[in-house]
C-alpha cells in the first residue's frame, strides 16, 4: 500500500514536471517551425465568437501562409486574471483582446506594443473619437473593437398597460423617476417595481456624473467627483427604494453579471440598466414587449450617454514579430470578408466601412441594437479616456459600498466617504 | 534495497568501509528515486512559499517591480481596513456554525450506522458522496439555486408557512446557507468515526451492561473517552479546512462575498486583493497571517486535548 503511493506521487511528480516543461516548449510561440511564423491570440467570449473567430483565423492563415495562428479564450473573469499572470510573468500572448480598463495599466507597464508605429495597421476608418480611447500618453497602445452604449431595457407593453409615456430622446432623470413611481404604483406591471436600483452601479453613477458636467476621472486622472456628488446619487436612489419605485436590497444583491439574474431577468423588475450587447439575452425572458431607450439626459439637456469601445486589441511589447501581429490586427478589424465572418459578435463594429456592411444583414435583436445605436449618431459626447491605472477594482468596491446603503448598514454619506477613501489609495492620490 | 539484493548470498561479509558505501549507494538510490517528489515538493510547494514571504513585505501590482515597503500591508491591515476585520470575523461565525455542527451530525450519523445490520455498504457510501461531489463548483451554484429567493429550498419552507423569501438574499442567512454546504459534507470525519467506534473493545460495553449503565451512561464514560482522539483529529482536521473555506462562499454569492459583505470570508478577500485589485503583496500577507492564525489555533488545540483526549494505551497519568 505505502509503496504503492510512493510510486503515484513519483508518477504524478513526473507528470506535473513533463508537463510544465511541455507547456514551457508550446508558450514560447518564438521562431515556430519550418521558417513559420507562430502567433498566439488570446480573448474573452462565447462559443458562438470562438467559432466564428476560428473562421477568420483560418482565412488569415489561408492568405498568410507563413503565418500561424494559435489561439485559446475564456471567460472574462478567468481571462482577466490569467492575462495578468501571464503580463507579469513577461509571457503576454503576442495578440491580445483587452478591456477599457486594462488599457492604460498595461501600456504604463511597457507591456503593450506602440501599434502607432506599424503603417501595415490601418486605422483610417474607425472613428476618430473611439480611437483616441486606446491611447495613452500619445501612443496609439490599443485599438477599438467595437462600440457599446448603455441603455434602459424595458418591457414596453407593460409600460402601455400602466399608461406611462413612453421614454424619448430627451426624457431627463426626473422624467425617468416619475416613470418609475408610476409603473410601480401601477396595477398593470402586477407588483413588479420600476427598475433594477441604480445604486449599484459605477456605470449608470458615470452617465448621471456626465450629464451633470462631472466625470468619473479627470484629464489628469484624478477623481472627478466629490464626496458630496456620490452622497447626492446614493441619497437620491434610496429615495426612490424606499418609495419602492425600484427593486430592494434583497434583488440588487442577486445580480451577478448574467442578463438571466437582473430583476429584469426575473421579471421582478419591468427596466433595468446595462449595456446594450447583452441585452438580447432578455428577449426570450420579456418577449415581444423587449426595447431599448437611450438614459435620461440632466435637467439642462446635457447627455450623459457616450458609445463606448467594447474591447480592444492589442499585441505584446515582447512579440518576437510585431509585424505580423500588425497584419493580423488589421486583418481582423479591416478586412472586409473577416468583417463578414465576425458580424456583430464582438458588438457592432467600430470600423465604418465594415459597419455599413455588416448592419443590413444583422438579424433578431441584433438588428434593434444596432438601430438603437443609429440614434445617437452624431449626438453624443465624446467618450472619457481609458480609467486611470488602480481602478480595476474599484467597480466591485462600488457596488459594495451600496450594498451596505440597500441593508442599512451605512448611511449614503458614510458610504461614499468611505468609497472616496478607497479610490484615492487605489489611485495613490 | 536493490544493492543487497544483488549481493550473491554466499559471498563474505564486506569490510566496514563496504557496509559504508553501499549504505551510501542506498541511500543514493533512495534519493533518485524521491526526486521527482522533492524537485516538486521544491518548485511548485517551498519555492512560492517563500515568494510568497517576501511578496508580503512588498507593493506588488504583478506589472510594475515589488517595491519594498517592510511591515506596511501588515500594519494597514491590521489597523486601517475595515472589511479586512469583517473577513476575519465572518470567517470565525463560519468555523463556530460549521465545525461542531457538521461533527456531531457525522457523530451521529456514524453510531446510527455502526448498528445498522443490512445495506451497511449502501449507507456509508451514501452519507460519504457529498464530501466527493460537495467541494466542487457546481454543487456551491446548485446550492445558491436552491436557497435562492424561489428556489425550492425556500418554496418547501414558505410551503410550510416560514416565509424567508431566499437566504442568499438575506445578509444574516447567507453565510447559514454556506456553512450548511460544508456540514451537509460530513462524510470524511463520518467515516473516520465509524472506524474509531469499531476500535472499541465490545467487552466495555458488555461489562457495562451487567453493571446497569444506560445507553447515555455508556454513551458518556465509554464511547466519548475512548473516540477521544478521534474526535480530537476531526477536530483539528475539520477547523483548518473550515478556516480556508472559499468556494461555497464565492458561488453563493457570485465571487462578491455579499450581501452586504456577509459572505466575504477570508480566502474570498484575499482573492479578491490579489486577483481583482492586483494588490499580489497585501493578498501574501494576509495569506500569511492565515497560516499563523491556524497555527496559533492548532497549537491552542493541542494544548487542551492534553485535558481531554484520552489515549487507551497511556498509563493512567496525565491522560486526565
Amino acid at each position: 500500500m505505502r509503496g504503492n503511493r510512493t510510486t503515484t506521487s513519483c508518477a504524478l511528480a513526473l507528470v506535473l514536471t513533463l508537463a510544465g516543461t511541455l507547456t514551457g516548449c508550446g508558450g514560447d510561440g518564438g521562431g515556430g517551425s519550418g521558417g513559420k511564423v507562430s502567433l498566439r491570440f488570446t480573448w474573452w467570449g462565447n462559443p458562438d465568437r470562438a467559432a466564428r473567430t476560428e473562421e477568420a483565423v483560418k482565412l488569415f492563415e489561408q492568405r498568410h501562409p507563413d503565418i500561424d495562428i494559435a489561439t485559446s479564450f475564456a471567460g472574462f473573469d478567468t481571462y482577466k486574471a490569467k492575462l495578468a499572470t501571464q503580463a507579469a510573468g513577461g509571457d503576454a500572448p503576442d495578440v491580445m483582446q483587452l478591456d477599457y480598463r486594462q488599457i492604460n495599466q498595461y501600456a504604463t507597464s511597457g507591456i503593450l506594443l506602440d501599434l502607432g508605429e506599424h503603417p501595415e495597421l490601418r486605422t483610417s476608418e474607425i472613428d476618430k473619437g473611439l480611437l483616441a480611447t486606446g491611447v495613452v500618453d500619445g501612443r496609439q497602445y490599443a485599438l477599438p473593437v467595437a462600440r457599446g452604449t448603455e441603455t434602459v431595457a424595458y418591457d414596453a407593453a407593460l409600460w402601455h398597460k400602466a399608461g406611462v409615456p413612453e421614454p424619448t430622446l430627451t426624457w431627463t432623470w426626473n422624467d425617468w423617476a416619475d416613470a418609475m413611481r408610476k409603473l410601480s404604483a401601477s396595477k398593470a406591471t402586477q407588483g413588479r417595481v420600476g427598475s433594477t436600483d441604480p445604486g449599484q452601479s459605477e456605470d449608470v453613477f458615470e452617465i448621471w456624473l456626465r450629464s451633470r458636467g462631472k466625470a468619473l476621472y479627470t484629464k489628469d486622472e484624478k477623481l472627478g467627483f466629490t464626496a458630496d456628488d456620490l452622497t447626492r446619487y446614493w441619497e437620491w436612489c434610496t429615495k426612490l427604494r424606499k418609495e419602492g419605485a425600484v427593486v430592494p436590497a434583497e434583488q440588487t444583491t442577486q445580480m451577478d453579471g448574467t442578463v438571466e439574474n437582473t430583476p429584469l431577468g426575473r421579471l421582478k423588475s419591468v427596466s433595468d440598466f446595462n449595456w446594450d450587447a447583452p441585452t438580447s439575452g432578455y428577449a426570450p425572458i420579456v418577449g415581444e414587449g423587449l426595447k431599448l431607450a437611450p438614459l435620461p439626459v440632466g435637467e439642462d439637456g446635457t447627455p450623459g450617454q457616450y458609445f463606448k469601445p467594447s474591447m480592444f486589441f492589442g499585441a505584446s511589447a515582447e512579440t518576437a514579430h510585431p509585424k505580423q501581429a500588425a497584419q493580423f490586427i488589421d486583418f481582423l478589424l479591416n478586412d472586409k470578408k473577416a468583417g463578414a465572418i465576425l458580424g456583430a459578435t464582438r458588438g457592432i463594429p467600430a470600423n465604418d466601412a465594415i459597419r455599413q456592411d455588416v448592419l443590413p444583414k444583422l438579424e433578431g435583436f441584433d438588428q434593434v441594437i444596432s438601430t438603437y445605436q443609429k440614434q445617437f449618431e452624431g449626438k453624443l459626447k465624446d467618450p472619457p479616456p481609458a480609467p486611470p491605472k488602480g481602478d480595476a477594482s474599484l467597480q466591485s468596491t462600488f457596488s459594495r459600498d451600496y450594498d451596505q446603503v440597500a441593508y442599512e448598514r451605512m448611511s449614503p454619506r458614510e458610504a461614499a466617504e468611505n468609497y472616496i477613501t478607497e479610490a484615492k489609495a487605489e489611485l495613490r492620490q | 534495497m536493490t544493492a543487497t539484493a544483488t549481493r550473491p548470498p554466499d559471498a563474505a561479509p564486506p569490510a566496514t568501509g563496504g557496509k559504508r558505501a553501499a549504505k551510501r549507494e542506498r541511500q543514493g538510490a533512495a534519493w533518485v528515486f524521491l526526486s521527482p517528489w522533492v524537485l516538486g515538493a521544491a518548485v511548485l510547494t517551498l519555492l512560492p512559499m517563500a515568494v510568497s514571504l517576501y511578496l508580503s513585505f512588498t507593493d506588488y501590482d504583478m506589472f510594475d517591480a515589488p517595491r519594498w515597503i517592510g511591515f506596511r500591508n501588515y500594519t494597514q491591515m491590521f489597523t486601517e481596513d475595515p472589511r479586512y476585520w469583517r473577513s476575519v470575523i465572518t470567517t470565525l461565525t463560519y468555523v463556530v456554525i460549521a465545525v461542531p455542527l457538521q461533527l456531531l451530525l457525522a457523530l451521529a450519523v456514524a453510531i446510527a450506522l455502526k448498528s445498522v445490520k443490512r445495506g451497511k455498504g449502501f449507507y456509508r457510501s451514501a452519507f460519504y458522496a457529498p464530501s466527493l461531489l460537495g467541494a466542487s463548483m457546481s454543487i456551491a451554484l446548485v446550492w445558491r439555486a436552491i436557497f435562492n429567493d424561489g428556489g425550492s429550498v425556500d418554496n418547501l419552507l414558505s410551503g410550510m408557512g416560514i416565509d424567508i423569501g431566499g437566504w442568499i438574499n438575506k445578509p444574516g442567512w447567507a453565510i447559514l446557507s454556506v456553512a450548511l454546504l460544508t456540514i451537509w459534507q460530513f462524510g470524511a470525519p463520518m467515516v473516520i468515526f465509524l472506524a474509531g467506534l469499531q476500535q472499541i473493545p465490545a467487552e466495555l460495553y458488555e461489562a457495562a451492561a451487567v453493571d446497569g449503565a444506560s445507553w447515555w451512561r455508556q454513551f458518556r464514560s465509554i464511547t466519548i473517552p475512548m473516540l477521544s482522539p478521534v474526535l480530537f483529529f476531526n477536530l483539528v482536521l475539520q477547523m483548518i479546512q473550515a478556516f480556508q473555506v472559499f468556494t461555497p462562499a464565492f458561488a453563493v454569492s457570485a465571487g462578491k462575498g455579499g450581501p452586504a459583505d456577509s459572505t466575504l470570508v477570508y480566502t474570498l478577500y484575499l482573492y479578491d486583493r490579489g486577483f481583482t485589485a492586483s494588490h499580489m503583496g497585501y493578498a501574501s500577507a494576509m495569506a500569511w497571517a492565515l497560516l499563523l492564525a491556524i497555527g496559533v489555533v492548532t497549537a491552542v488545540l493541542f494544548r487542551t486535548s492534553r485535558a481531554w483526549v484520552f489515549y487507551a494505551n497511556d498509563n493512567n497519568e496525565g491522560a486526565r
